[in-house]
């Protein structure tokens, strides 16, 4: 899902330049230098040789978690991960970087390790994801005690999954029980993924049922879901559900640039329509 | 008796006394559903409560009203939530009333929210023209393509397809003898929008090449 949640550092407004994000990510003393460097390379996709290489360092540069240090290494090598993620296809040499990330013991490093993995389409990644998972979602699933977290970065895990596309029958078993997870979010990102996965309509009726939820955060998630996977039945529910066009339009977004043949080009004028009808 | 029309100062009062998101979005449903003048002001309220399906309501309400709420409109525009200026620009957008001009311009321009510049984008280009004599029709087709064709460089995709959509509408409205001057930016710049190499977003690709192929079949 992850939608709308901003990673956009307090002083986003500050205008650099590439020469000088570079230079603050080599600032190995300053993390707060290097987290907004980190997340400028990634936000205006860098294509410089050197942005790669420094983001996999602030990535090895993590270390075990420091509660109420302020910034620290783990936020640079959080954002570093990010931004490889956004940089794909181009980051695929830090691939062992991040699945290296993903054993971290940091849930948010994980998070953000499986979120670039997914971007960077990385099938060396489906076996690890598949362990953090195979648990289940009462063990990987479970409320981490004293915290708003699972066990796992489930809902991250399970995108990733979805993403990189590998439908194996040991994917697939690892993924369907989280349908049943008590968090709808959950739910709504093990429908996603098996929608992507298996291309199974059961799974796209799951999440139009889920635009319906009262909790507006889950029909957002639902919205992305579905824009994710560009489910092209789910037009109609989306344009209808309680929640902002802008969300809605991302959504739609998903729906016309699904790539499937098999779309007429009425039906890719029907999403462009509803899509103007949003503005 | 339940068939009478509630008066209007009813209507605003069951909107005023809503006191959960369902009650609100149906009172001024109901509200919308009787466009009154009287309601306009207190459909423009509704657009900062941060509730979507009520403010899509009050949109449409506004809508049906039409002109005699372009003041009400114009002279509330939320300076300090740009949730409630997008719907406000929608409004306006919606009626195309060429009074809203100045703020269409400023909001496409200048405005932080993507939402409010992408609803200016698409407002710029339903302008009721028929209206107007032909130099001021003129004068306002010139800055309306003036500030979409400056909009085509924004940051945010979702604002460059509704500049694509504002072109669109815009040039479709361009009377015979007025499109000889107009379409050829039109097209140069739906082309640029549709094969720049530099575009994130396919989508915004997609549109454009749609719009020129309806203009292609409009203009023969």
């Amino acid at each position: 899902m992850a939608a709308g949640a901003s990673d956009a550092p307090v002083m986003a407004g500050d205008p650099i330049s590439e020469e000088e994000a570079l230079r603050r990510l080599r600032l190995t003393g300053d993390p707060s230098a290097q987290y907004y460097a980190a997340w400028w390379l990634g936000r205006n996709r860098s294509t410089h040789p050197d942005a790669v290489p420094l983001l996999q360092e602030a990535l090895r540069k993590r270390r075990p978690r420091d509660p109420g240090a302020g910034v620290e290494e783990n936020a640079v090598a959080r954002n570093a991960a990010r931004a490889l993620g956004k940089l794909a296809p181009a980051a695929e040499a830090a691939i062992p970087d991040l699945l290296a990330t993903l054993e971290d013991e940091d849930h948010g490093l994980r998070e953000a390790a499986a979120r670039a993995l997914g971007d960077l389409r990385a099938r060396a990644a489906v076996a690890p994801l598949v362990a953090r998972l195979a648990p289940g979602p009462a063990v990987a699933g479970a409320l981490q005690p004293g915290t708003p977290r699972l066990q796992e970065p489930c809902e991250a895990l399970l995108e990733a999954l979805g993403q990189i596309g590998v439908a194996e029958p040991a994917v697939l078993a690892v993924v369907t029980p989280f349908v049943e997870h008590e968090r709808p979010l959950i739910r709504s990102a093990a429908c996603r993924a098996l929608l992507q996965l298996t291309a199974a309509p059961d799974w796209g009726q799951r999440l139009v049922a889920l635009l319906q939820h009262p909790q507006l955060q889950v029909r957002h998630a639902a919205l992305m879901d579905l824009g994710a996977a560009g489910w092209r039945p789910a037009l109609e529910p989306i344009a209808a559900t309680l929640a902002e066009n802008s969300l809605k339009l991302i959504a739609l977004r998903g729906l016309a640039e699904q790539p499937s043949a098999s779309h007429s080009e009425a039906a890719t004028v029907a999403v462009l329509d509803a899509m103007d009808a949003l503005l | 008796m339940t068939a009478s029309p509630l008066p209007v100062v009813e209507l605003v009062a069951a909107v005023r006394r809503a006191d959960s998101a369902l009650g609100l979005l149906q009172a001024t449903q109901d509200l919308a559903a009787a466009p009154h003048p009287d309601g306009a002001a207190c459909l423009v309220e509704v657009l900062g409560f941060n509730n979507p399906g009520a403010a899509v309501a009050a949109v449409d309400g506004l809508v049906a009203i039409g002109e005699p709420a372009v003041e009400t409109i114009l002279s509330n525009i939320d300076g300090h939530n740009y949730g409630a200026r997008a719907w406000a620009v929608r409004a306006l957008a919606g009626i195309g009333d060429v009074r809203g001009l100045e703020v269409l311009e400023d909001a496409l321009g200048q405005d932080i929210g993507p939402s409010v510049r992408r609803a200016a984008a698409r407002g710029l280009g339903q302008l009721r023209l028929s209206a107007l004599a032909g130099p001021q029709r003129q004068a306002v087709v010139s800055r309306c393509l003036a500030a979409l064709l400056a909009g085509c460089g924004d940051g945010e995709w979702v604002v460059r397809y509704a500049v694509v959509v504002g072109l669109e509408a815009l040039a479709q409205q361009l009377s015979p003898d007025a499109a000889g001057i107009a379409l050829a930016p039109v097209r140069e710049a739906l082309e640029w929008l549709c094969r720049d190499p530099a575009e994130e977003a396919p989508v915004v690709q997609l549109r454009a090449a749609l719009a020129l192929q309806r203009l292609e079949a409009v203009d023969g």
